[in-house]
């Protein structure tokens, strides 16, 4: 069997039409424990939205989920959040690694714009693994308020 | 479902490295101790539940259309600093 023969004809991409093939540079990123709530989705990627600087975090992995994200610092330029010795150690990160930082973005029925400021989704792109923290005490909120319909 | 009787210092062991520990026993609580290796999550379940309900409402399963992207997308209507 030649090396090229055992090269699988089907990566997990496939199963995202439209997605795959948009961006060439895109990796998938391992979350090991998966998202709370979604323990089975072990394999991610992140993509540009059309809609800057929203980032889409899409499983490629277990149930279709996709979530639509943003840094926080962009929401709030103050934002700070300090990740303990265990966040980094998932992450295989150390103090002062450079991170992708993704608040967990959700589009109400009503149109109001909110983030999860409190666990923010973490990769570690150098070893392209990511963690969403889950702070014992946090001063951010579950649900900040980007954007409330006026009419 | 094991159901243990521990006194105040006495622990139980979770498989390898993990022990709970209870320090304190009072009338409305107890105060535990948790031992685990540092990648092991260990957290209060509420916060763990809400974080878990917080991602469901927010995950989309549809999204790997484009389409349905562009309509979620559309929605956002967000002016940022």
């Amino acid at each position: 069997m030649t090396p090229t023969s055992v090269v699988s004809d089907t990566s997990p991409l496939d199963r995202l039409p439209g997605v795959a093939g948009a961006q060439t540079d895109r990796e998938i990123v391992t979350f090991p424990h998966g998202l709370p709530g979604f323990e089975a989705c072990k394999s991610f990627v992140v993509f540009t939205a059309d809609a800057a600087p929203f980032q889409w975090l899409t499983s490629v992995e277990g149930p279709p989920a996709s979530f639509l994200t943003v840094d926080p610092r962009v929401l709030l330029p103050s934002y700070r959040f300090a990740l303990g010795p265990a966040d980094l150690a998932r992450l295989g990160a150390e103090e002062g690694s450079p991170l992708l930082w993704l608040a967990i973005v959700l589009v109400e029925a009503n149109g109001t714009v909110t983030a999860n400021l409190r666990a923010p989704i973490v990769i570690n792109p150098t070893t392209m693994v990511g963690h969403q923290v889950m702070p014992q005490d946090c001063l951010y909120p579950l649900r900040h308020v980007v954007y409330t319909p006026t009419e | 479902v094991l159901v243990f009787t521990r006194r105040r210092g006495e622990a139980v062991i979770i498989g390898d490295g993990i022990e709970v520990r209870v320090l304190r026993v009072g009338r409305d609580g107890v105060r535990l101790g948790v031992v685990a290796p540092v990648t092991t999550p260990v957290h209060r379940q509420e916060v763990h539940q809400q974080i878990c309900e917080a991602n469901r409402r927010a995950a989309d399963p549809a999204a790997a259309d484009p389409a349905h992207r562009a309509a979620v997308e559309a929605r956002l209507k967000v002016r940022l600093p």
